[in-house]
């Protein structure tokens, strides 16, 4: 019994072994089958022009016995298959490698073949130095590509290399999914004991992780003059000592990662950051731990906050207030309201400072000269904000922030942060959140890339918490109009167009800086008036008032007069033109930053002589879950016609579940607004 | 200093030319300006002076200083913030201070506060154009900065031109540039568009210089001439000259062509035995030399990619032609000199040309030898007939440049010399397309149709690549294409790519939910489903430049129309006629049965140059034809 036993279970592990085998050998380096050269297209996916047929990664670190240290290797294999043409630029590999003064990473190993079919025959085709390109491509990043030669139609590429960093703290983020579709990854990250991550992940894939260890060794050899990092964690604890030297076992966590059919990743427009939705792995240093000696890096979100605080350009930077306390008591001569006293200074700053549209945490020359100079990077601006309020007794705090264009962060990440704004808490429990970046910003309006971005709040006892920026409020536009038609089907009309909120901010930030002439051009372009008039936008620069439009216009050809009627539909330049969701489906959500009212409200008066006879019905359209609504409203009054349109959406971002109810809801709205009035010749 | 012949969009191109200027009185104010400088203008160059000395052939030291108020954002890239350099040249002396409106100092740059780093030009792999640069974040409007550069070129073949007006929205208080020629190395100089400026002109013994002063900013006008044919700007040529390391000399176009000749295109053509072969064997059955160029022309394409390096010499030297062959790749230069190689190998006569590529046509400057040009194509002459390869494209049909390239003067460079040659120009009747389409109109608002396009010329030129998208893409295109239609479903499409006729076919099913809309017992419909003009020219008050209409087209359009049941068109609107000299236009209808609409259209645009006078006729004529082709008609329920 027990022998037929073992003889099963030897069984399943020699197979198991076989198959491991057989998969390695499948995408050894150089065997290439004919197979792949001869598919045509990508089977799961017929519109990719190029696959990754395989693609390994593997990161670990490694003892470097000269350095007495750990370096970081990256070793990357990758076999891609080229279906035509458009998929050539997969040919050719870019790389960055950081740098700083005292090291940098490179670029080793590199091998790289071209597999072309030629009669019914592999033709290999090597990668030589002349299809390499190093450069030095900034003072941070070197540059290194190269480009495959010999590339056609239906050719796999195969190239391998190795990145030796000396940024051991530091593993870059490892992508799962690329632009064109993955057939096998197989990715591997290997970190010593000493070493601690945290790992998040990002995207709408799953991810099959698993976790597993290993053991390694490394022989070390202290120089006894020189210290070095393991020497005062480790000692000598070596158990198998040579002589001088010692050979240290430690153990290795091993993550794996494999994926199969890997789609190719899309970019969906109105989603806010796209790279948000990409499949990816990040691994973050919690802490090193040599021996008794551990160091930590960031765990919890308040060991984060911590560090920020304890780093020279935050901490230090909001506790000082020596260079503003002059201006600032005169500034304040006199005010004691709180929400009085916060406007003031936030307005101050706006005026005072000009952000040089960098991003980051910290502080890069330092409160007090980018004071003097007037120019700052964000935070030297708001942590000059919320010093300022906190040393007159309003109780305000950092809010870090990852704009827009970054990847949120998930978990306490110290790398997640790449901006900070002010939040105000009132004693009434008001909160007003502040960027003095924003020339156009007022309380709670914010920036785009903040906006968009994700937030975390600090309080003053370091304790922090996630915050959504978005408004619960809808931002409002309300325009009027009143025209009349002549018996040419001429129109002539006034119209006072009113945007508020973040609906005035985005004006002021895209027309802010445009001459009157700029401004008439646009709306001639925009709306098709053939004749402007009287054309005045007013409250541009009154920030936190509303933009106000006011003109006068005539329009040549949005009336069809065909035999004795006339057709026009009485919206004319406000109603929708199109629908901006084209495509049948959607996998990310829609971020609209904030939600929405417009209230339209039209008079017109048609020409003598001429009777109504038709006009649209009346009309509501209703979202589910109270997410929005649009009513159309006609009343007829002798002469004239009065319609009124509000379209209200409520929510900022729309899940894509949702997407088809929202492209519907704007087809509803688009039929409608489109609707004629018909008028006919008495 | 200018670079290398490769893919460079004139844009970017004039603004790499980097311009300076002089006297240290200057007031740096800038709380009284003249109004006639700050009318329209987002910056105004207050003084630059550029002096350039030529030491020797390959030594040539640029001074430049430039003060330039700047008066909003927009004017922010108008004042000097970069030097770009390459192995060659030596940058000696870098400085840059802001002024503040009163004119009071507020920050300096030194050289060591510039920042350095490659140039990346948006489509080479790799290069060695390098920059030092600052980035200045202004606190106020208007801000002046004084810009100061010396730089030392090995190369002399590139002169600094004289471009005082660099954009529209900037004027120019003064600008002076002037040639230092110890050496007297004779000179030529080629002047654009002096007349109406007031230029000062100092010629002297191989030398020269010129003055401006008091230019107004300009604005740009849609459809005018480029901005280089608008105002001055001045060319300078040494007769003896360098480039990298190889020296040089020419005088006209035919010397220059033989220096490039001889110097940059001749003995790189070499290729193995087996290649000349296999070329050979391609060639075999072939009965012309046009059909042997085309098989070698698709042979190439088939196995080449573009790929630009541009180092050193190789700026402007092309790669080896074995070196092509064994790769599989090349730039421009590269890709040509290895088609020229190829066809040499069966005595097929071609050659190495210089052209300026790009939608706006440039012309390589017939009365000026110099260093001109960004791209190369090969001329293949076929008795009469020129025969021009587009050779950085693996999907363009044989002897078919598109606009990229058309109709323009190119420099063929020959054995013997240069020559100034013209490209192919597509008149209006080689780029036609035809649309037929069955369209079933349906009592609930909703419609059906099938559509049938052909293109050729340069209509095939506009739509053949949508074929090399993914049918997601394809689709989306579509929906953007006839965007006035809502709710438009494509239901399939077929394309055809003839690339031997030159012809392209699109068949696409539609359908919309409510592409007409109800007014009681009526159904309002635009019978014109399938091409209407719908862009909207400005109107202005006071035209200034010319009307520049760069190619013309021919569309026909003829769509049979199903009317729903129990409708009917009770009036069928009348024909419609527009004859101009821009072109005509004609609009029908015409009811074949109680249930069958015939809707034609008729489009021809001519090209042409015409004076300022009739941009508001042009401008009439298009928008009469927007108006007509977004018309509705009216079928009443019976």
């Amino acid at each position: 019994m027990s022998t037929c036993n073992n003889l099963k279970i030897l069984q399943v592990c020699v197979l198991l072994v076989l198959s491991l085998t057989i998969n390695a050998q499948e995408f050894k380096f150089g065997k290439v089958s004919k197979k792949e050269l001869l598919e045509k297209s990508y089977p799961l996916d017929s519109s990719a022009n190029a696959a990754v047929l395989y693609e390994s990664k593997g990161v670990h670190y490694v003892y470097n016995q000269s350095e007495k240290w750990f370096q970081l290797e990256t070793e990357v294999f990758r076999r891609i298959k080229l279906y035509n043409k458009q998929g050539f630029i997969h040919g050719t590999d870019r790389t960055y490698l950081y740098k700083n003064n005292v090291s940098e990473e490179v670029v080793s190993g590199l091998k790289g073949v071209t597999y072309n079919l030629e009669n019914n025959k592999i033709v290999k085709t090597k990668l030589k130095k002349d299809g390499v390109f190093k450069n030095e491509f900034s003072e941070d990043y070197n540059q290194h590509q190269f480009t495959m030669p010999v590339l056609k139609e239906g050719s796999v590429i195969e190239y391998s290399y190795k990145i030796v960093s000396p940024f051991v703290y530091n593993i870059d983020r490892i992508y799962l999914q690329e632009r064109i579709p993955i057939k096998k990854l197989a990715v591997k990250i290997e970190f010593p004991e000493y070493f601690n991550f945290k790992k998040f992940t990002t995207g709408y894939l799953p991810i099959n992780l698993k976790e597993t260890f290993s053991n390694g060794d490394f022989v070390y050899m202290p120089d006894p003059k020189t210290p070095d990092m393991l020497k005062q964690g480790l000692g000598v604890t070596g158990k198998r000592t040579k002589r001088k030297q010692s050979i240290i076992d430690y153990k290795i966590n091993v993550n794996t990662i494999l994926s199969s059919d890997v789609p190719a990743f899309n970019i969906e427009a109105y989603s806010g950051n796209a790279k948000n939705y990409i499949s990816s792995i990040v691994y973050e240093l919690q802490y090193t731990k040599f021996g008794d000696n551990i160091k930590n890096y960031a765990t919890t979100w308040e060991d984060i906050i911590k560090t920020i605080y304890s780093r020279a350009g935050f901490g230090e930077e909001l506790k000082k207030s020596n260079y503003y306390k002059e201006d600032l008591n005169q500034l304040l001569m006199g005010i004691s309201d709180p929400v009085k006293k916060t406007v003031l200074i936030y307005e101050f700053l706006k005026k005072k400072m000009t952000w040089n549209s960098r991003h980051s945490v910290y502080t890069r020359n330092g409160v007090k000269k980018a004071y003097k100079e007037g120019v700052g990077n964000v935070a030297e601006i708001n942590i000059m904000l919320t010093s300022m309020l906190s040393s007159v007794g309003i109780d305000a705090n950092p809010v870090l922030i990852s704009t827009k264009d970054r990847v949120a962060s998930l978990y306490p990440t110290l790398d997640g942060f790449n901006y900070v704004i002010t939040r105000v808490r009132f004693s009434d429990g008001n909160m007003m959140y502040l960027d003095a970046t924003d020339k156009y910003g007022e309380p709670n309006i914010l920036p785009d890339r903040v906006l968009h971005g994700a937030a975390r709040i600090i309080s003053d006892n370091k304790t922090s918490q996630s915050l959504n920026l978005r408004p619960k409020k809808p931002s409002e536009s309300i325009s009027r109009v009143q025209y009349q038609i002549d018996t040419h089907g001429l129109i002539k009309g006034k119209a006072n167009l009113y945007n508020m909120g973040y609906l005035a901010h985005r004006f002021r930030v895209r027309q802010g800086e445009e001459s009157l002439e700029t401004q008439e051009k646009r709306v001639k372009q925009k709306y098709e008036i053939s004749d402007l008039e009287q054309y005045d936008v007013k409250g541009i620069k009154d920030i936190g008032k509303p933009v106000n439009e006011r003109f006068e216009f005539s329009l040549e050809d949005q009336v069809e007069v065909i035999d004795n009627e006339m057709f026009f539909s009485p919206l004319l330049f406000l109603k929708y033109k199109e629908n901006i969701f084209k495509l049948k489906k959607r996998v990310y959500p829609i971020d609209f930053g904030y939600g929405y009212i417009n209230t339209i409200s039209v008079n017109i008066k048609i020409p003598e002589g001429y009777q109504i006879v038709e006009t649209p019905k009346e009309a509501v359209v209703q979202l589910p879950d109270n997410m929005g609504s649009f009513v159309y409203r006609l009343k007829i009054n002798g002469d004239s016609i009065q319609v009124s349109v509000a379209e209200t959406l409520n929510e900022s971002i729309i899940l894509a579940d949702k997407y088809p109810v929202i492209k519907e809801f704007y087809n509803q709205i688009i039929q409608k607004e489109n609707e004629q009035v018909v008028l006919k010749k008495i | 200093m200018q670079k290398k012949i490769q893919l460079l969009l004139v844009a970017v191109f004039l603004c790499t030319f980097i311009r300076i200027s002089a006297q240290d009185d200057l007031s740096l104010q800038a709380v009284i300006l003249d109004s006639v400088l700050t009318e329209n203008a987002n910056a105004i160059v207050r003084s630059e002076a550029v002096e350039i000395q030529i030491n020797s052939v390959n030594s040539v030291t640029v001074k430049n200083k430039r003060v330039v108020t700047v008066l909003n954002k927009y004017g922010n890239g108008y004042a000097d913030s970069r030097e770009y350099y390459d192995p060659s040249t030596k940058i000696k002396k870098l400085e840059a201070i802001v002024y503040n409106s009163f004119g009071k100092e507020i920050k300096k740059y030194k050289k060591k506060d510039f920042m350095d780093r490659s140039t990346y030009d948006g489509y080479s792999l790799i290069g060695d154009n390098r920059m030092l640069y600052f980035e200045h974040t202004p606190i106020g409007y208007p801000y002046t900065l004084v810009y100061e550069s010396e730089v030392e070129h090995k190369s002399s073949a590139f002169m600094k031109p004289w471009f005082p007006v660099v954009d529209y929205h900037i004027s120019v208080e003064n600008s002076s540039y002037k040639i230092v020629n110890p050496n007297k190395i004779p000179l030529r100089y080629n002047e654009k568009k002096f007349d109406g400026y007031p230029v000062q002109i100092d010629r002297g013994d191989q030398e020269v210089s010129y003055v401006i002063s008091k230019v107004p900013a300009l604005e740009p006008e849609q459809k005018s001439p480029a901005l280089k044919k608008l105002v001055p700007n001045a060319w300078v040529a040494l007769k003896d000259f360098s480039l990298v390391d190889i020296k040089g000399s020419a005088v006209d176009w035919k010397s220059m062509g033989k220096w490039q000749y001889d110097n940059l295109v001749s003995g790189r053509d070499q290729l193995s035995a087996e290649t000349v072969q296999k070329i050979t064997t391609l060639v075999a059955d072939a009965t012309s030399n046009k059909e042997k160029a085309k098989r070698i022309y698709e042979y190439v394409q088939d196995k080449t990619r573009y790929i630009s390096v541009q180092l050193g010499i190789g700026g402007w030297m092309p790669m080896q032609a074995q070196d092509v062959d064994r790769l599989g790749y090349g730039d421009c230069k590269a890709l040509t000199n290895y088609t020229k190689a190829l066809l040499d190998s069966q005595d097929i006569e071609s050659y190495y040309t210089v052209v300026y590529a790009g939608k706006g046509k440039i012309d390589i400057d017939s009365e000026f030898a110099s260093m001109q040009g960004n791209h190369a194509i090969l001329n293949v002459p076929n008795g009469e007939e020129d025969i021009w390869l587009e050779c950085t494209s693996q999907t363009a049909p044989f002897n078919f440049i598109g606009n990229f390239t058309d109709d323009r003067n190119v420099l063929v460079i020959k054995p013997e010399g240069g020559e100034i040659k013209r490209t192919k120009k597509y008149a209006p009747e080689e780029n036609i397309m035809t649309t037929t389409a069955t369209i079933t109109l349906k009592a609930d608002k909703s419609i059906e149709a099938e559509v049938t396009s052909v293109s050729k010329g340069l209509q095939y030129n506009k739509r053949y690549f949508i074929k090399q998208k993914p049918v997601k893409d394809q689709k989306l295109y579509y929906k953007e294409y006839w965007d006035y239609v809502n709710n438009l479903d494509v239901v399939s499409i077929k394309l055809n790519d003839d690339k031997n006729e030159i012809s392209y076919t699109e068949k696409i099913k539609v359908s919309a939910t409510s592409y007409m809309t109800k007014a009681g017992s009526r159904l309002l419909v635009i019978p014109n489903m399938f091409n209407r003009v719908k862009r909207r020219m400005p109107k202005y008050e006071d035209r200034k430049t010319a009307l520049v209409v760069p190619r013309g087209y021919v569309h026909t359009d003829e769509y049979i129309i199903n009317i729903p049941e129990g409708y009917t068109l009770n009036s069928v609107p009348e024909k419609k006629e527009l004859e101009t000299i821009f072109g005509n236009y004609t609009y029908e209808l015409e009811k074949l049965s109680e249930s069958q609409l015939k809707f034609k259209r008729f489009l021809k645009m001519n090209d042409g140059t015409y004076p300022k006078e009739q941009y508001e006729e042009y401008r009439e004529f298009m928008s009469r034809v927007r108006t007509m082709d977004k018309s509705k008609i009216v079928l009443k329920q019976q």
